[in-house]
């Protein structure tokens, strides 16, 4: 009865345009070249190593980036300005071929598998969330199974450690043709903040084709969300 | 006792330790190989200290530590000898310290001697034998090569009639972390539970040693994503401490609004996990919206959904004025009524409460043997909480009593839970009606001397961390190291299903929701 009056007095609380505007979501770093004067005032300040010099100025690779607005104070020319859209991921080559494929082969589902390799928990959290009332990814189609045997994909957060890189592999053998990888957040690139650990593989594009990379540290639901309704050529 | 006095005690039992006090709270004792046992066999049996943690450092030689605190009083003692190739096995009185010294044994390449488990737990089976990835010879940024050369883990076996097996792990069905559990059972219930995990170790501790302190911040919050801010305090709390630093009334408050909404939105998921392992739907669904709300505000606060880079050390990364203020006291409002409503239609369930009580129960004597902390061990009627026993920021003057139970089931902690919720809502108001004026974005240059050592603690929402940090050349650490609380509480979960089916497990693991991330480290 409490539940009935809880509903009634709440509504849905589902939002209907998932791909809203959000003013305080992180977004893309982005360096004015008019300003930079190739300082490398911020590449000293990144933690990360996403920006680099070339020719002269500092360009930000947006999948190294974990998001945390250190360089933005650094630069004394304030070059460095961040946007507020975190739904900016691009699907990789492999991708674009198999994206064909997905929507005839899946029509508009996509079961996935997730396997954590590393992280820190955070991403595992943001996948999580997409499944809350707030987000429910599954209106679109996309579920999260327990088993790789009946999944299209895998979802992988985090760097590879050596001590998982088998289960990796045994999880991405047992997935079906054709396969997709999904890589969430910065670490899943190429190992992010933890890049110098000694017990990491160099790079989970080795192991595994990768088709999509969702960057972020973490990133947000929408951001996820965005990337796998990307993939599956429902935007 | 206090902490001098203690001094005088260990000079009376034995005149060759040489013992020093640093930072007011942190005792020093320089002992033997020999020694050593007896000391701590004395601190931890006649003095009533409590075992926290083991680990080394190297200096010229190798020199283990072994951490006890007083938890009544709040101090840190700290016991030490060197070694060469070998270190004392504390395993026939301290339990827990098997963890430690494998830890230790792994990384260090220093074996144990006359200990009962001396089994690898960093290194598994596809690690190379012979590398010793944290000595300083080792150098950074170079990968521990694939070479299968690590013998085969041995599991505990079962034998006799009906006996048998259920090997789980290390990718769980659903979005979880990695981490492998053998399950022995006769019949239904189980009658033995091992964990072994660090499938997740990527060497923290290592990358620590080579970042400049003004950045490690961001490393230490992806310690565990989920306690972000705790790790973030710890950090800045150390480096408070080695600079001897005392940050304003303000940061200070600004900092527990913070860290209690990180509680909020972990507990919130948490019992949302307790409630969706017993079918029960309703309540999880708007728990994780009420969570998801939470994670909203964050983002709003500081554009983090979970507050990265909001403290730092020596001051704040945040803009804080009355408009936030009056953002958080709306949300929580609205929230509050919601929440406690639906609360309350979980405990008036009487399905519900079949399932929860007297179930995955930790005994008071086990949790005291091995020393549980955080919500688990609150449970089990052990009275500890770093923000009453190392007051840090203003919990010494909010944080009046600590909430315990004492029959140790799901029950008790999912109470628990929700006490630690409701409690949050009280200190975020008590600390934002602390706050006068607007707080103003602050991160000072920190300039770190060499050769400093200190201790943080800080409550997670998991249980007690402890830091260890020994400053180095270059603005950088030499050591750092993480007494994490899952390390020593995901032991309690084997002795919480021992005996229940092997249904229930998944109930009494998401009411322990201890961190792999932070575990493996």
């Amino acid at each position: 009865m409490r539940m009935i009056l809880d509903r009634i007095k709440y509504g849905k609380e589902t939002k209907k345009d998932i791909l809203f505007d959000n003013p305080d979501s992180y977004g893309k770093v982005n360096i004015d070249s008019d300003k930079c004067n190739g300082c490398t005032k911020c590449v000293n300040e990144c933690v990360a190593g996403a920006i680099e010099i070339k020719d002269h100025k500092a360009v930000v690779d947006y999948k190294k980036c974990i998001y945390c607005r250190n360089c933005i104070g650094a630069c004394d020319k304030l070059a460095i300005k961040m946007e507020h859209d975190c739904k900016f991921c691009d699907i990789e080559q492999a991708g674009n071929e198999l994206k064909k494929k997905i929507y005839k082969k899946f029509k508009r589902s996509l079961i996935l598998r997730s396997v954590d390799t590393g992280s820190c928990n955070a991403c595992m959290l943001e996948l999580a969330a997409t499944q809350n009332t707030y987000y429910d990814i599954s209106r679109f189609g996309v579920k999260f199974a327990a088993s790789p045997r009946h999944s299209d994909g895998i979802v992988v957060t985090g760097p590879v450690t050596i001590n998982m890189r088998e289960a990796l592999i045994k999880t991405y053998d047992a997935i079906s043709e054709p396969k997709l990888v999904i890589a969430v957040g910065a670490c899943s690139f190429d190992g992010g903040i933890f890049k110098d650990g000694y017990a990491n593989v160099e790079d989970l594009n080795q192991i595994m084709p990768v088709d999509l990379y969702i960057p972020g540290c973490p990133p947000s639901p929408q951001a996820i969300i965005y990337g796998l309704l990307k993939i599956m050529d429902r935007i | 006792m206090k902490i001098n006095l203690l001094e005088k005690e260990i000079k009376n039992i034995n005149n060759r330790a040489e013992t020093e006090i640093k930072n007011n709270n942190e005792l020093y004792i320089n002992t033997t190989f020999e020694e050593v046992k007896n000391i701590v066999g004395i601190l931890m049996n006649n003095l009533r200290l409590v075992f926290v943690g083991e680990f080394c450092i190297q200096e010229k030689s190798f020199i283990i530590n072994i951490i006890l605190t007083n938890r009544r009083q709040g101090y840190f003692v700290t016991v030490r000898y060197n070694v060469t190739d070998e270190l004392v096995s504390l395993q026939d009185f301290v339990p827990q310290s098997n963890l430690f010294e494998r830890e230790i044994s792994d990384l260090y390449g220093i074996k144990i001697v006359d200990g009962k488990d001396t089994r690898n737990i960093v290194k598994h089976e596809i690690w190379q034998e012979n590398v010793f990835p944290l000595r300083k010879d080792y150098a950074f940024g170079s990968k521990v090569k694939l070479a299968s050369e690590v013998s085969r883990y041995k599991f505990m076996r079962i034998s006799g009639e009906g006996g048998y097996q259920i090997p789980v792990g290390p990718v769980h069905a659903g979005i979880i972390e990695p981490g492998h559990f053998r399950f022995s059972a006769t019949g239904e219930p189980i009658e033995n539970l091992e964990i072994r995990l660090m499938y997740k170790h990527k060497g923290i501790e290592k990358i620590c040693e080579n970042i400049n302190a003004n950045n490690l911040n961001l490393l230490f919050e992806r310690v565990a994503g989920e306690s972000s801010v705790a790790y973030a305090e710890c950090y800045a709390l150390l480096v408070e401490k080695l600079i001897e630093w005392k940050s304003t009334d303000e940061v200070k408050a600004v900092r527990v609004v913070l860290l209690e909404l990180e509680r909020i939105y972990n507990y919130l998921d948490d019992i949302t996990g307790i409630c969706v392992d017993i079918g029960y739907s309703y309540p999880p669904k708007k728990f994780s919206y009420l969570s998801e709300m939470i994670h909203q505000l964050c983002e709003r606060l500081t554009g983090s959904r979970f507050l990265r880079n909001a403290i730092v050390p020596c001051g704040i990364n945040i803009d804080f004025n009355e408009v936030q203020k009056a953002d958080i006291l709306y949300t929580l409002k609205n929230i509050e009524k919601r929440l406690n409503n639906i609360i309350e239609s979980t405990l008036g369930s009487v399905s519900f409460l079949d399932r929860v009580e007297h179930t995955g129960v930790v005994y008071n004597k086990t949790a005291n043997k091995i020393a549980l902390t955080g919500v688990v061990g609150r449970s089990a009627g052990i009275e500890y909480d770093v923000r009453r026993n190392f007051p840090y920021e203003i919990y010494k003057e909010i944080k009046t009593k600590t909430n315990t139970e004492t029959a140790g089931g799901v029950f008790e902690r999912y109470k628990l839970k929700i006490a630690e919720i409701k409690d949050a809502f009280i200190f975020i108001r008590k600390a934002l009606s602390l706050i006068e004026g607007d707080v103003v974005k602050n991160k000072p240059e920190i300039i770190l001397q060499d050769g400093l050592e200190a201790y943080a603690t800080v409550e997670t929402v998991k249980g007690e961390l402890v830091v260890y940090g020994k400053t180095g050349e270059n603005n950088t650490f030499d050591r750092i190291y993480f007494k994490t609380p899952s390390f020593t509480n995901w032991n309690g979960l084997t002795y919480a299903v021992a005996g229940e089916i092997v249904p229930d497990f998944p109930l009494c693991n998401k009411s322990f929701n201890m961190s792999y991330a932070e575990n493996d480290r």
